[in-house]
């Protein structure tokens, strides 16, 4: 087995066995901890694609700031009552798990027979080949120059997200009253 | 014969990393999140559990961008990190919203939201 196929195995098996662990575990706080092991492995396996800046922001952004908002507001809780907060009902928890092993079945059907339609690795772009300069270099050219609609949106979008959080956070316990 | 050209396939599919092992990895991964979506009650949970469902489809994009030779892909990932970011971001503060009046994250009391 070359080193190549045996990483990319290697982190589908992390990954896996940590998004599972995510959903399967009953106490939030261990979720959280998978939730950040998941992340790591998706991280590396962008590093196996090439894509380096995209790796970096990974770990910077889920693993980092968006883990650390989740365990926080795991803290602030005191979740001794709901540790074992599963679906009740055996017939519609059946129900979820044979939607959700059909929607996995059509899929992988789906990869697995376009598998000849699409074209064979047409181009080896030397943009996306590249050893990681390259590609952050037009990574960049290309978001402030095609993309530059989508990023100042995006912008204000993140304006709007702080000052909405920061007034939901602070309406006094429920929203229904006054 | 038919058993080394079976061999060799079997072979072929492990030593070959190619797009669809990308794909297949992605749709476990999303299928996961969306069985977390169903199954669970804490609404700290679920918010995870669409994270997991977002990173399956930056890792679609990521895996497409490298295989068609277009850095495109990349530019919709930053996009859709941003939004989870402000996603969860908004999720968590409605979570302890939730949590002041009932002492409690279940989804269920989701339905006394108002306004």
């Amino acid at each position: 087995m070359t080193a190549d196929a045996f990483l990319f195995w290697f982190l589908a098996i992390v990954t896996l066995v940590s998004g599972l662990s995510v959903i399967l575990l009953a106490n939030p706080i261990y979720s959280a901890l998978c939730l950040a092991m998941t992340m790591v492995g998706v991280s590396a396996l962008f590093v196996t694609l090439n894509a380096y800046f995209i790796a970096g922001v990974q770990l910077i952004v889920y693993a980092g700031a968006v883990m650390v908002l989740f365990v926080m507001v795991i803290m602030l809780f005191d979740l001794k009552k709901d540790l074992q907060a599963f679906t009740r009902g055996i017939l519609s928890g059946a129900l979820k798990i044979a939607s959700v092993g059909l929607l996995a079945g059509l899929v992988v059907g789906a990869i697995a027979i376009s598998t000849g339609l699409l074209a064979e690795k047409t181009t080896d772009n030397p943009v996306t080949m590249g050893t990681g300069m390259e590609s952050t270099k037009a990574l960049g050219n290309i978001l402030f120059s095609k993309y530059i609609f989508g990023f100042e949106a995006l912008g204000v979008l993140l304006l709007v997200i702080a000052v909405g959080a920061v007034a939901l956070a602070r309406s006094k316990g429920g929203t229904h009253e006054q | 014969m038919r058993a080394v050209k079976v061999e060799h396939m079997n072979n072929d599919i492990i030593n070959n990393i190619g797009l669809n092992h990308y794909l297949i990895l992605a749709a476990l991964l999303f299928v996961t999140g969306m069985a977390g979506v169903l199954l669970r009650r804490n609404i700290i949970v679920l918010l995870m559990s669409i994270e997991l469902m977002l990173n399956s489809v930056n890792l679609t994009f990521v895996a497409f961008s490298k295989y068609l030779g277009i850095l495109d892909g990349h530019i919709m990932v930053f996009f859709v990190m941003t939004i989870a970011a402000a996603e969860a971001a908004v999720g968590l503060a409605l979570a302890v919203s939730i949590f002041k009046r009932f002492n409690e994250v279940n989804i269920r009391f989701f339905e006394h939201l108002k306004g």
